[in-house]
């Protein structure tokens, strides 16, 4: 074989469409290469001995081209029929280990326009808006009178004895805000991730802030008849280690998955990394079906209070941005900058609704391309799992 | 003695007759507050001598006291 000095081998990949039952003759018709087919057994070896081998479980040929070939198949590429794409086949190596290289820390954050957690999840640049998705917030209600959300469609329900969902506390109001606010407000920057999203507020925390198993277990049966995709829980319990999850949490948040409603939930704020000191995972962010949340800082270094997988029990499944976090609160203050893993978490709902909407994905497989598309860091897996949370 | 709040996970098998697993809990004690039929679960209250009964009845996988929350 030919070597060139941009590591490519001199023979070509050619992609082919999702039908490539007519390749073999395709190939031949268009630039005069005889492939062989993997499917059929010969002498010799197709991979080094024809001019070409359709791999036939693939939909790939690799062939051997002259320039002529070559520029008859990009042709072909662009037209209808089996061919797809061409490009050059590279050399690859084993990849040695090398000595890693510190990351240049950011340094200041410009909010003029969109919030740091926003620029942190790459949502200005993606072209998800969360449009068509439900996402459910079950949390201390929402200010159904707050002027930024004017115009969009709300479908709330108290689950709290004696309280309206009217939001009495905040925490709700910010963390609708986090995952479906606006990204063009007048009085300050943008700071919604799914910000054409359907939102479902659920009141499952009073407007104290406090609430028990019944009501959040309410909400979630709420949302997932309603058809949420997503279903956002800033709230938790204090575990001690070695306690076991909540196997009824599990069940339901199973059920939950099969029936394509992700449930996304805080991973606690217990702990004081400042003294050496991690907390394990809260109920029921702790739970397996249930996707925990870390919060990570605009440096991308580890939020002072994150919980993290202490034990074999809890873990953290991704990160999000969590301190100093500006969004919505009641009137009339309107905005307020407060941290914790409740805001990392909606700050993935709201991805979650993007990537929802982008791919059609839904539970388990929402699940794993929230993952997949995580920006790992160099920090442990037990503080932020598959990485901060990105938008597609 | 004292009530304690329960939150009470059905079967797999029996999510598609929650009516029959709650009249069964009914009979044991339970004081219904929801039947939550999307996720199979139902919640209420049960006095404290009456807990371990719950989960003998056919069709519940498991019962848990319920916790209190808090912001995070």
């Amino acid at each position: 074989m030919t070597t060139a000095q941009d590591g490519t081998t001199g023979r070509y990949l050619v992609l082919l469409e999702d039908d490539w039952s007519t390749a073999t003759v395709e190939l031949n018709r268009v630039a005069g290469i005889r492939a062989e087919s993997s499917a059929e057994a010969t002498g010799n070896d197709p991979l080094w001995d024809a001019e070409g081998l359709v791999m036939h479980e693939l939909g790939v040929a690799l062939v051997s081209a002259d320039a002529d070939q070559v520029t008859a198949l990009a042709q072909a590429a662009d037209e209808p029929g089996p061919i797809a794409l061409i490009e050059p086949e590279r050399f690859v190596q084993a990849i040695e280990p090398t000595a890693p290289t510190a990351e240049a820390e950011a340094t200041a954050v410009d909010e003029s326009v969109f919030t740091w957690g926003l620029q942190a999840v790459g949502a200005p640049n993606s072209r998800a808006t969360g449009k068509g998705i439900k996402v459910a917030v079950l949390d201390t209600g929402f200010d159904l009178h707050h002027p930024d959300f004017a115009g969009r469609t709300i479908v709330s329900s108290s689950f709290v004895q004696g309280e309206e969902v009217q939001d009495g506390h905040g925490h709700g109001t910010h963390c609708v805000g986090t995952s479906c606010g606006p990204r063009e407000v007048d009085s300050g920057p943008g700071y919604g991730v799914a910000y054409e999203a359907e939102i479902h507020v659920g009141k499952v925390l009073s407007n104290e802030g406090s609430g028990a198993d019944g009501g959040i277990l309410s909400g979630i049966n709420w949302a997932i008849t309603s058809g949420c995709a997503v279903v956002s829980m800033s709230l938790g319990a204090a575990t001690q280690p070695g306690q076991a999850y909540s196997r009824t949490f599990e069940r339901v948040a199973n059920r939950a998955l099969q029936k394509g409603t992700l449930i996304i939930a805080a991973a606690g704020n217990e702990s004081d990394r400042r003294v050496g000191r991690i907390n394990p995972v809260g109920h029921p962010a702790n739970c397996p079906s249930i996707m925990s949340v870390g919060a990570v800082d605009s440096g991308r270094r580890m939020a002072y209070f994150s919980c993290g997988t202490v034990d074999t029990i809890g873990a953290v499944d991704l990160a999000g941005p969590g301190l100093d976090i500006y969004s919505s609160w009641p009137t009339p203050l309107r905005y307020k900058r407060i941290s914790g893993t409740s805001m990392a978490t909606p700050h993935a709902a709201g991805t979650a609704a993007l990537i929802a909407q982008a791919t059609g994905a839904r539970g388990f497989e929402l699940w794993a391309r929230l993952s997949q598309t995580g920006r790992r860091m160099p920090l442990p897996s037990t503080d932020v799992g598959a990485g901060l949370v990105q938008a597609p | 003695m004292a009530e304690e709040q329960v939150v009470i996970s059905v079967a797999d098998d029996q999510v598609g007759d929650m009516a029959t697993v709650v009249d069964a809990l009914r009979r044991a004690g339970l004081r219904v507050a929801e039947v939550l039929d999307s996720v199979g679960v139902v919640t209420g209250t049960v006095d404290g001598d009456a807990l371990d009964s719950l989960s003998t009845v056919p069709g519940v996988a498991e019962v848990e006291r319920s916790r209190e929350f808090h912001l995070d």
